[in-house]
């Protein structure tokens, strides 16, 4: 009963925003991904934390205070950028979701050694806190931090800049958690309570940016591939925006040009539609050439060079979202 | 967005026309759910007035796609404009959906 307290509030929590993920963003796989990390992240902050201590010479309070909150966040949040990096995560609700994974993986981990070292004195009142307050932080720093990070990444494409304050943020709040600055309680009602709260708003923001985003580029995607099939794209904006790069590029580069236009409307259209599949909760749809036309997708990009992906960019912005979205197919 | 609903044979035919687009949708999707929840067994979504309809309305679509393969029923579309089906072709959700050329074969099936 008593570990009860300490283990499953952190697990409901986590269960809680995976099932309010509308459009089955986050993958099962990564998720248990995630909290493996956590569980990792956790043993390599406990060295990490001794090590800072005996370099430093510093004493406990010292550690929980200012080094502990750097360690453990800096080592948990490696994985999210990771996943970012790889274009696993493309909106606030699955980076929320995937950090508070992490943070989820770590607490149990914590908690563990915590009961495993305290034995009978692992009483109710310490698990009520560890339960609600400390495992509900470490995955809400984790979290906000992601959410930080991805904002951060679709803003202006800097994965740095979203991280560094990303990371300072998750950071401050994890020692101010730690200075006990309220009652143990108090700072545990706090966080049981704000928290939902702020995940509500993120979960809202981005269902209705994803829904409105999903409405805008479909419909344009859909119309401009519409035109491309029929041989009417050179009388479209776009199509007589290709043609002006003929005085820039050689045929053949323009040609690859045009190719990876049409592919990417086609691909993204699709990746859209098993968008929408996911969020009706219907079976996503893999067509047998899908894999080739990833391929042939980005041995384009290749072959047109950075020099032709920046003349596409009115066209075709294969920014963060695009990458993570092919990611869907 | 014009819904209309007639019953023939054992299908019950809905009849859509206009746009189905962001503002509509959710006017649409409203009148679909309290359809829906009358437990018909066998829909048809007649398209052939339908002139417009964009990730919202296709959203709906699949709303009604789902709720009938869990009651075990019947859903199909008919009458979709060339335009329309072109849609449903480049999307692939013509793989999705049972689309008939016109009500008379929707209702043979």
């Amino acid at each position: 009963m008593i570990i009860g307290f300490g283990f499953f509030p952190v697990i409901i929590f986590l269960l809680c925003l995976f099932l309010l993920d509308s459009f089955k963003l986050v993958s099962p796989r990564w998720l248990i991904i995630c909290i493996i990390w956590g569980i990792i992240a956790a043993a390599l902050s406990y060295y990490g934390n001794n090590a800072a201590a005996d370099l430093g010479n510093l004493g406990f309070e010292d550690v929980t205070k200012y080094v502990a909150p750097v360690v453990e966040e800096l080592i948990k949040g490696i994985f999210i950028i990771i996943l970012v990096a790889r274009r696993r995560v493309g909106f606030m609700i699955d980076a929320a979701i995937y950090g508070f994974a992490v943070g989820t993986g770590f607490a149990l981990a914590e908690n563990t050694w915590y009961y495993m070292h305290l034995g009978h004195d692992f009483h109710v009142v310490l698990a009520i806190v560890r339960g609600f307050g400390t495992a509900i932080m470490h995955g809400g720093t984790v979290a906000i931090f992601a959410i930080v990070l991805i904002e951060g990444v679709h803003r202006s494409n800097r994965i740095v800049l979203g991280g560094v304050i990303g990371m300072l943020i998750a950071i401050i709040l994890h020692s101010a958690f730690n200075h006990f600055i309220f009652d143990p309680f108090i700072q545990t009602l706090l966080i049981i309570t704000l928290l939902p709260l702020v995940f509500y708003l993120v979960f809202i923001y981005t269902t209705r940016h994803l829904q409105n985003w999903l409405e805008v580029e479909f419909n344009n995607e859909i119309d401009m591939l519409r035109m491309i099939r029929k041989g009417q794209f050179r009388q479209s904006k776009a199509g007589g925006y290709l043609a002006t790069l003929k005085e820039h590029f050689p045929g053949e580069t323009l040609m690859d040009m045009y190719c990876f236009f049409s592919l990417y409307l086609e691909l993204s259209i699709k990746a859209k539609r098993n968008l929408l599949l996911k969020e009706s909760g219907l079976p996503v749809i893999t067509e047998p050439d899908i894999k080739d036309k990833l391929l042939e997708l980005r041995l384009l990009r290749k072959q047109i060079g950075k020099a032709g992906e920046m003349a596409l960019l009115p066209l075709v912005r294969m920014s963060h979202r695009e990458l993570w979205e092919l990611n869907q197919l | 967005m014009k819904l209309s609903k007639e019953k023939l044979n054992d299908a019950l035919v809905l009849t859509v026309e206009g746009r189905l687009d962001t503002t509509q949708s959710d006017a649409f999707e409203k009148d679909i759910i309290q359809i829906l929840d009358e437990g018909e067994q066998k829909i048809i979504l007649d398209c052939s007035g339908l002139n417009y309809i964009s990730s919202s309305g296709l959203r709906i679509f699949l709303i009604i796609q789902k709720k009938m393969m869990g009651i075990g029923g019947q859903f199909s579309i008919c009458s979709l404009q060339p335009a329309i089906m072109e849609v449903f072709d480049m999307s692939g959700f013509s793989m999705i959906f049972s689309i008939h050329p016109d009500l008379e074969t929707a209702l043979k099936q």
